[in-house]
């Protein structure tokens, strides 16, 4: 049976970044719901620390706040291939806040999962602070079925 | 000599746009040499006001994913400090495991993603794959995950730790478990000679800069501190009394930057590797004093480069004094404990502990139900700022006749020896779809 992972990425500390980290919290409350070999990680801040996590699946959904200058609370679903970073790399801390590097080193060492798939949130606020914005809290509703929905195709 | 140039290298977040180093130069004079940064820990503060007792680690374990075990730790001593909790000896034993896991973890990242590119001569981690240093680069993926794992099995995490909670911990470890981390942390010695010795082959690229300062550590007479200790400087030893750190780190605003910065005996000071080194480097296990005299590292060492290679004797010896802690754990017999009972009460309470970055404090005002009234959080990397920028001041006329390229270069690689923490920056990704 393959390992699936589905990691939520992101700063609680910075409302609408913990965006991932909120639908993994609710995923988790409902896993007996869903398959079992399905893994929840909390990523968190982790930054690079993550690589060894990516190596233990076959497949692996990321949820992540992703500015893609969409509506806020708005989701979409893509892959590496789909995308490309906006972000310069920054290479001068370890705390590196973009995962896309990550990614990428991963890749390099050839433990990237067959299959990396991204759920992106739309974020609004960014700032400092605990709670997501109106924007994001009056469509976590929907983003949530919109996930499960997903995870569901991921594992079919 | 005269020339002009400019150095600007942005740093994190389009979210702030600060610049994080401003060098400007005209007519071969320095018109400025600035260390900027972005941060803001203060709003941390802020977040823990009016929270339950319980809640103070979770949150400020999110502050950093890199070093959210040490603030979990300096969390639950001040919490535990202000509400009068005594911690059972099992309970420190497995602290110091998990504070190694962090040191290890954190240590081997740095050296080996942030500063081996440096000393390689490449601009990043990834062209170091698929060429001769490949097996360097996978001995280190091997380290960095043996040090996650052994997060994983103390903490219940690799990020943000569990299993760390008031009073104790609310799972612990098998004896089976440690027997089998007590022998992968054997394998990992080898492992550990096989990185020092890479890094040792391409010491020479670090640069021989030396400036004098003051260091400020944990210091104990029991051990090589990172759990306990009583705050140590190099200008003025120790001062017991952990309740008045704030007269030691004197923290202070500068115009150009958003964080704040400390000095305590000079104008600035630094914290970390180093600092811990220089100030008990006597108390280090034989293995670590090892490869300091590998390297010639001897203490007082006032070159900032040498930080990493201070990390690399620090993870050889969190090996050691984990083997050392396991054995201890398995002669005793792991106990189910449960954590210590805690019934609310008014007080005041700090929590100092040793992060990879250096030393960390965290100091609680809780009213009578639990709740807090007042945070305040000083954070290694604040206390190296004021330390980086005398730095940049000195570097950059030693370094002025060089090229352009190569000053950039060598005064990244001095923030890169710091590895400033900006986790408390926004991880989103910033994407456009091709």
């Amino acid at each position: 049976m393959k390992k699936i992972g589905v990691i939520g990425i992101g700063n609680l500390l910075r409302k609408d970044d913990g965006v991932g980290i909120v639908l993994l919290e609710r995923l988790q409350k409902q896993k007996k719901e869903l398959p079992k070999n399905i893994e929840f990680i909390d990523g968190g801040t982790g930054g690079m620390n993550l690589l060894h996590l990516l190596a233990q699946f076959d497949t692996v959904l990321l949820i992540d706040a992703v500015d893609f200058k969409g509506r806020p609370g708005e989701a979409r679903v893509f892959s590496l291939k789909d995308i490309q970073s906006q972000k310069k790399p920054v290479m001068m801390s370890t705390h590196d806040p973009d995962f896309l590097n990550l990614l990428r080193l991963s890749q390099e060492l050839k433990e990237l999962p067959e299959t990396l798939v991204i759920f992106g949130v739309q974020p609004r606020d960014v700032s400092h602070g605990m709670g997501l914005s109106k924007e994001i809290e009056t469509v976590l509703d929907d983003l949530y079925l919109k996930l499960q929905k997903e995870i569901q195709d991921f594992v079919r | 000599m005269s020339k002009d140039f400019s150095i600007h290298v942005e740093h994190v977040t389009r979210v702030e746009g600060h610049g994080n180093i401003e060098v400007n130069v005209r007519a071969g004079k320095i018109e400025k040499v600035e260390w900027r940064v972005v941060e803001a820990p203060r709003f941390f503060e802020a977040m823990l006001r009016g929270q339950n007792y319980n809640e103070l680690r979770p949150i400020t374990s999110r502050i950093c994913g890199i070093c959210s075990i040490g603030h979990s730790l300096a969390s639950l001593k001040a919490t535990e400090d202000a509400l009068g909790v005594h911690i059972t000896e099992q309970t420190a034993i497995l602290r110091r495991l998990a504070i190694n896991a962090e040191n290890m973890q954190s240590h081997i990242l740095h050296i080996g993603y942030l500063v081996a590119p440096d000393l390689f001569g490449v601009g990043s981690v990834f062209p170091l794959v698929g060429t001769k240093h490949t097996d360097a680069l996978l001995t280190i993926v091997k380290l960095h995950r043996l040090a996650n794992e052994m997060s994983d099995l103390v903490c219940g995490r690799t990020i943000h730790p569990i299993r760390l909670i008031v009073g104790g911990f609310s799972m612990v470890p098998t004896e089976k478990q440690l027997l089998r981390l007590r022998e992968r942390l054997e394998e990992a010695r080898t492992l550990t000679s096989t990185v020092a010795g890479t890094v040792h082959s391409v010491a020479d690229r670090l640069p021989a800069f030396t400036r004098e300062t003051e260091y400020i550590a944990l210091s104990t007479e029991n051990e090589y501190a990172l759990y306990d200790g009583v705050i140590t400087s190099t200008d003025t030893g120790k001062h017991p009394d952990y309740k008045e750190y704030q007269s030691i780190m004197k923290e202070y605003v500068v115009p150009h930057s958003t964080a704040k910065y400390a000095k305590h005996a000079r104008d600035s000071y630094m914290v970390g590797a180093l600092a811990r080194f220089n100030l008990n480097s006597s108390q280090l296990h034989p293995a670590a004093k090892e490869v300091a005299s590998m390297f010639g590292l001897k203490p007082m060492n006032y070159n900032p480069f040498m930080n990493t290679i201070a990390q690399l004797v620090e993870f050889a010896h969190n090996i050691e004094d984990s083997l050392h802690w396991i054995d201890v754990l398995l002669e005793n017999g792991v106990r189910d404990e449960k954590p210590a009972k805690i019934k609310p009460k008014a007080g005041r309470g700090v929590g100092i502990v040793e992060v990879p970055r250096g030393i960390l404090v965290h100091d609680y005002t809780l009213n009578s139900k639990g709740y807090c009234t007042k945070a305040n959080c000083i954070i290694p990397t604040n206390q190296n700022h004021a330390n980086i920028q005398k730095d940049m001041e000195q570097l950059v006329p030693e370094i002025l006749s060089r090229p352009e390229k190569e000053i950039e270069l060598t005064l990244e690689m001095l923030v890169r020896a710091y590895d400033p923490c900006i986790s408390c920056s926004t991880h989103y990704l910033d994407v456009t779809f091709v």
